[in-house]
């Protein structure tokens, strides 16, 4: 029913080379403001967009991510929350995605834009 | 925390889409501190009156729509009821269902909205993400966009703009984009706009359910393809939630703040909010206008009722009684006087008059036997007075619900009652715009159990289906959440891993399906019944069977207040007609079966001998063992018996010590076994050895004891249904029995009978109800044998295969004739013949008291197999057949019966032309050479379309061949390849020799055996029963024929492991097992082992030197 075009990347894609996994991303009230990208300090200026994505657990059922603990199951549906922002170090901004795995709590940051 | 009203919202009753329970939603909108919550499901509304229910009690105020397809079915809008016209919203609904297109896809039309124009006019429309509307303004068609809005604006009460975001990405529906966009343009327009969460799910994660219901709705197993959902947002949020989306939503477009668009979403909710009583109708009721009944008003409506159980009451009783009766019936008039409901009675008695008018078999089932006035008016044939049946059982100014009737009628013409009602309540044209009707059929919901929720997860997860299919048969009918506890402990799936994470996980999510609802069915046989109105009271739809249906259960249906009667259609109502009208034909006599007395002796001799197949109840192995042990000597002991055999009473095992005081067995300490029962309750416990068995006796203990009244005990019964229920009850009973003078000692004693089995009582009425068929059918076969077999056979009503019935009817003297082409009917037909030298079967005597049992004589009759048995044959066959006859011979009925060529074949196998040929040489096989020689004759005219030939050419001659005829084993064996029953004779006759040999023991003789005896005993499987046990550890019951009647064998858990796998798959038997006694004439077997019977009996034969035929091909039974 939903008419919709973009379809839900394949996990093993997203870990393209440039997105650095596990990233350190300051965001206290769940919201981004600050992260570290190649060793630099980034300031977001501003969220361009933002999105939630998940999907695909039954793909991964044999890889032992999906699970029943004590009777409950633990789905990898791939949910997370993606931010594209513009954020800069000093002066000259970039457009990032971060995103955030909601099963396994870790942050990637993949730049959209090359930072100068 | 802000409030928020969520007003869009799919339960499970939106079949295969929503995740959670209407009661899940409306606890977690509480616990959100909500005000009031929507239902909107998906094309119907079968959800509204547990929500609304659920509503009350959590005081949230409940706001009902319904979602639907708009123009076409990929486009959809939520149609909302506003305060006071919920009624509308049902009508267009209903108009949606009914005048739909035929294709039974439905879909809003401009043209149904025209019609239909008089409700739409008081419903709000939703214009959501995924509606038309949204896909023009998604594309940026703004002009369409506001065509689309302009073609219904003088349709609906008001239309708005309704803005979902669940964050997807881009700009598609359901993104914050898409939702901007759409706000954008109501504002733009000056259209009202409020924002939803378009919610399907309880929980962020309960997506994996949503997406397996997807792959299911959609036939397709999960694919990213096929499955609608993109992340997991839909799911039930709390308002801070939603207002930080509203903000997203306003901001981007271009609103400082989503406070506007929540505001206005608040102002909608509260011209939504109805009122579960006013709007809903909860708790009212709702019954036929005296009007219907040819009365003018209320008043008359009274006395009419009056003067027919007046009437009633001169007809069925006399002296003495009749002064009881009058005082009683004045107490339930007053009942029924006060609680208004003169209309429900008249009401169902005027459809039973409807049913005997068309002298259709009709009897009351249910509590509704206790009252006099059922009984007087003629819905119920069972006298209350003499079996101590109260009306207060059943009807009481206690309780604000309506009480409860079924009747029972014949089914092959239950269809026939529904048509006559639905003409007499119903509307000629209900899809027609404000069309009036009283009555509807009624829905029930189908819930995910065990078998279905594996299924369902096995094919979306695309596990093999050969696994799946395993793991789902092998699973009782129990509920999803104990699947890994049933698999554990069945031995057939010891082969099967289920530990590899996509087994455990498919069970898993089974259970997470469970009891959620899969499919709204129609009630087999509930409709329901109410004033003029019911159009405005629940929504409906047509149900497969063409009739109206409302889209609520029998328990929402009595939520409203309609009257709702159970129709049932039973089979052996059916039987019992037949056998009438096959006593007239036969005999000459008339037998009115509703006046026979219920003390015949030597009905309680044939159901004391335990030889009860066929008789209604009391059949099945457990019921014979039972009766065996309990021998029922009077129409209270045939209640008694049926109120006993229930699951509750057998597994406390209150049945043992109610037969020990029955038979006088001391118990363990010697002490005299009777219990002592208080002077004042004799008259109450006297008829059940002071056990108590009966609610009515509960009732009448409590009056007695505490001086209340029978209505009041009634209540008080009800509450010792729950724990805390007893302690109210406790704490009442005890001082209140105590200042009646009763000793502390008799309180105490009586008061731990009623809590030990106040759970597990039965309601006598209801016992007896059922047991007057039991009876009638019993009475039946004792003096009318074979006319009663050939009803049994014709209607099928039993738990027992035909070829059974036929042996049983062989034991009692009755030749089975076989099927001939100028004397079989469609039904089973009741022949005199020249008498017997085969002797009935005698009961043997009781070996403890050497009394003996008056059995029936059925030598002189026989019974002529029916021409419908043919496998293949159509009605228009049979029918053709019939007229066609008498025929000279074959080449007579080839040329005028019309009659395909197969079915030709078939009926010359089982011997329908032997009749024509008797005392000539011409045998089965010459017979077929011939058909082929008939056949051939036309050549190349002969085509499965025509199977009519043409003779001009002159007919062959049909000569002896000189071929053998067929042997007895290859009438047998064709007999059971085509009719499936063994005519000629009892399929064990071919192996008599081999079981003589290994002393086997026949059925009828078992009961000789010492207690604790291992014997062999051999047969045809005739039933497999695996019911639910409660333990979870199965147990199997098999029940074999072996022509001298049947054995019941059980199989414990031990035993299953080498045995399941054969009892299930194959058909003839040879069972080793202990012999259990267990009453005078009650015996079981325990078995221990069990083996093939044909394979046994070839490695018999390879080891004896025997020249014998080997009658293989009898193993496909």
């Amino acid at each position: 029913m939903f008419e919709q075009s973009a379809s839900v990347p394949d996990r093993t894609q997203q870990a393209a080379p440039s997105s650095i996994p596990s990233a350190r991303v300051l965001a206290p009230e769940g919201e981004p403001l600050e992260f570290i990208y190649k060793g630099k300090r980034f300031h977001i200026h501003a969220i361009v967009s933002r999105w939630r994505e998940s999907g695909g657990w039954w793909n991964r059922i044999g890889d032992g991510k999906n699970h029943l603990q004590d009777e409950l199951a633990i789905f990898d549906d791939g949910a997370r929350a993606i931010w594209r922002v513009e954020a800069a170090p000093e002066g000259a901004l970039s457009t990032f995605e971060i995103e955030l795995d909601e099963l396994t709590n870790k942050w990637l940051i993949r730049p959209t834009s090359r930072p100068q | 925390m802000t409030s928020f009203t969520h007003l869009r919202v799919t339960s499970g009753y939106s079949f295969k889409y929503g995740t959670a329970q209407p009661e899940e939603l409306v606890e977690r909108a509480a616990k959100f501190g909500m005000r009031s919550l929507a239902l909107t499901d998906r094309d119907n509304m079968a959800g509204a009156i547990r929500f609304a229910q659920s509503c009350e009690s959590s005081g949230i105020t409940p706001i009902l729509g319904v979602n639907i397809s708009f123009l076409q079915k990929k486009f959809r809008i939520t149609l909302l009821a506003q305060s006071g016209t919920l009624g509308s919203l049902y009508r267009l609904l209903s108009a949606i269902n009914l005048g739909g297109s035929p294709s039974g896809e439905n879909i809003l039309s401009h043209d149904l909205l025209e019609r239909f124009a008089d409700y739409a006019k008081d419903v709000v429309v939703l214009h959501g993400p995924d509606s038309q509307l949204s896909a023009a303004i998604g594309r940026r068609r703004y002009s369409e966009a506001i065509s689309i809005y302009n073609s219904t604006r003088e349709i609906f009460a008001n239309q708005v703009i309704e803005v979902v975001s669940h964050q997807i990405a881009g700009d598609a529906p359901f993104s914050t984009s898409h939702a901007a966009k759409a706000l954008g343009f109501a504002r733009d327009h000056g259209l009202p706009a409020l924002v939803t969460n378009a919610t399907r799910m309880l929980e962020r994660t309960d997506g994996p359910i949503a997406d397996i219901l997807d792959a299911t709705r959609n036939l397709v197993p999960l694919n990213h393809r096929h499955i609608e959902r993109r992340n997991s947002e839909a799911y039930f949020k709390d308002a801070d939630s939603m207002s930080r989306i509203a903000d997203e939503i306003a901001r981007a477009a271009g609103e400082r703040s989503g406070r506007a668009l929540l505001a206005e979403t608040a102002m909608w909710a509260e011209r939504f909010e109805l009122s579960p009583r006013t709007d809903i109708g909860i708790g009212e009721i709702h019954l036929p206008e005296p009007s219907v009944v040819g009365s003018r008003n209320h008043g008359e409506m009274a006395e009419q009722l009056r003067a027919r159980c007046e009437t009633g009451l001169h007809r069925k009783y006399r002296g003495a009684t009749s002064v009881t009766a009058a005082e009683r019936l004045e107490e339930e008039l007053a009942t029924v006087r006060t609680l208004g409901y003169e209309s429900y009675f008249l009401t169902v008695a005027d459809i039973a008059d409807m049913a005997r008018e068309r002298s259709i078999r009709v009897a009351a089932r249910g509590s509704g036997a206790g009252s006099l006035i059922c009984y007087l008016l003629g819905i119920s044939g069972v006298e209350p007075l003499a079996q101590g049946l109260i009306m207060e059982r059943f009807c009481s100014t206690l309780r604000g619900e309506l009480p409860d009737i079924d009747i029972d009628v014949e089914s092959h013409r239950r269809l026939e009652i529904y048509d006559a009602v639905f003409a007499r309540y119903g509307d000629s044209d209900w899809s027609r715009p404000n069309n009036q009707s009283r009555v509807a059929t009624v829905a029930m919901v189908e819930t995910y159990r065990a078998r279905h929720a594996i299924r369902d997860v096995g094919a979306a997860l695309g596990i093999p289906a050969i696994e799946i299919d395993l793991i789902a048969k092998s699973l009782p009918h129990i509920r999803a959440s104990n699947i890994s506890k049933a698999l554990a402990n069945l031995p057939e799936l010891k082969s099967l891993n289920l530990n590899t994470p996509l087994v455990k996980m498919a069970i898993h999510l089974a259970g997470r399906l469970d009891g959620l609802p899969r499919h709204l069915a129609m009630h087999p046989c509930a409709i329901a019944l109410s004033d003029i109105t019911i159009h405005d009271r629940a929504p409906m739809q047509r149900n497969p069977s063409g009739y109206p249906m409302v889209q609520f259960d029998k328990d929402d249906v009595e939520a409203i207040g309609l009257l709702k009667l159970d129709v049932l259609g039973v089979r052996m109502q059916s039987a019992i007609s037949y056998t009438l009208d096959e006593i007239k034909r036969v005999e000459g006599d008339a037998v009115d079966i509703d006046a026979i007395t219920l003390d015949d002796k030597k009905t309680f001799d044939l159901i004391k001998s335990t030889r009860t197949l066929g008789i209604f109840q009391i059949e099945s192995p457990g019921q014979r063992e039972l009766v065996g042990k309990m021998a029922p000597d009077s129409f209270t002991d045939l209640i008694i018996d049926i109120s006993l055999f229930r699951p509750g009473p057998v597994k406390s095992d209150m049945i043992t010590p109610f037969l020990n005081y029955r038979q006088g067995v001391p118990n363990r300490s010697g002490q005299s076994a009777k219990p002592e029962i208080h002077p004042d309750l004799i008259d109450v416990l006297r008829d059940t050895e002071g056990v108590v068995v009966f609610h009515e006796q509960v009732i009448r203990i409590i009056a007695t004891l505490t001086g209340i009244t029978l209505a009041e005990a009634d209540e008080k019964r009800r509450e010792l249904g729950t724990l805390e229920g007893q302690q109210r009850v406790c704490d009442w009973f005890y001082p209140t029995a105590l200042s009646r003078g009763y000793s502390e000692k008799t309180v105490t004693h009586i008061w731990e009978i009623l809590r030990s089995f106040a759970s597990f009582g039965f309601c006598k009425a209801h016992a007896a109800a059922f047991a007057l068929p039991t009876y009638q059918s019993a009475w039946l076969k004792t003096h009318y044998t074979a006319a009663f077999l050939a009803g049994v056979m014709t209607h099928d009503p039993g738990m027992y295969p035909k070829r059974l019935i036929v042996d049983e009817a062989r034991q009692w003297g009755i030749e089975i004739l076989p099927m001939d082409i100028n004397l079989s009917d469609k039904s089973y037909r009741v022949e005199r013949v020249a008498q017997s030298t085969r002797a009935p079967y005698e009961a043997p005597d009781l070996l403890s008291t050497g009394a003996s049992l008056n059995l029936p004589d059925a030598r002189g009759y026989g019974i002529r197999m029916s021409i419908a048995d043919i496998q293949g044959m159509s009605d228009a066959e049979i029918v053709s057949l019939i007229a066609g006859r008498p025929y000279i011979d074959l080449a007579d009925f080839v040329y005028r019966a019309g009659v395909s060529r197969p079915v030709t074949e078939a009926l010359i196998m089982v011997g329908a032309f032997d009749s024509l040929h008797i005392g000539t040489a011409i045998n089965r096989r010459d017979l077929l050479l011939h058909l082929q020689d008939l056949y051939s004759r036309v050549g190349g005219k002969y085509s499965a379309a025509s199977t009519q030939i043409s003779l001009e050419l002159g007919l062959p001659e049909l000569a002896p061949s000189g071929l053998p005829d067929l042997s007895a084993g290859e009438r047998v064996s064709n007999e059971m390849q085509l009719l499936g029953i063994d005519v000629s004779q009892h399929m064990m006759a071919f192996y008599a020799e081999f079981l003589n040999h290994v002393g086997a023991i026949k059925s009828s003789d078992v009961i000789h055996q010492r207690s604790g005896q291992s014997i062999l005993v051999a047969g045809v499987k005739v039933a497999l029963q695996t019911p639910p046990v409660r333990s979870g550890r199965r147990v199997m019951f098999l029940t074999i024929d072996d022509g001298f009647g049947c054995n019941d064998a059980t199989f414990f858990e031990d035993v299953q492991q080498s045995t399941a796998a054969l009892l299930r798959n194959g058909s003839l038997f040879l069972v080793r097992g202990v012999v259990r006694r267990t009453g005078p004439r009650g015996v079981s077997i325990r078995a221990t082992a069990a083996w093939d019977l044909a394979d046994s009996y070839e490695k018999w034969r390879n080891l004896a030197v025997d020249d014998q035929p080997i009658p293989g091909s009898l193993r496909h039974a």
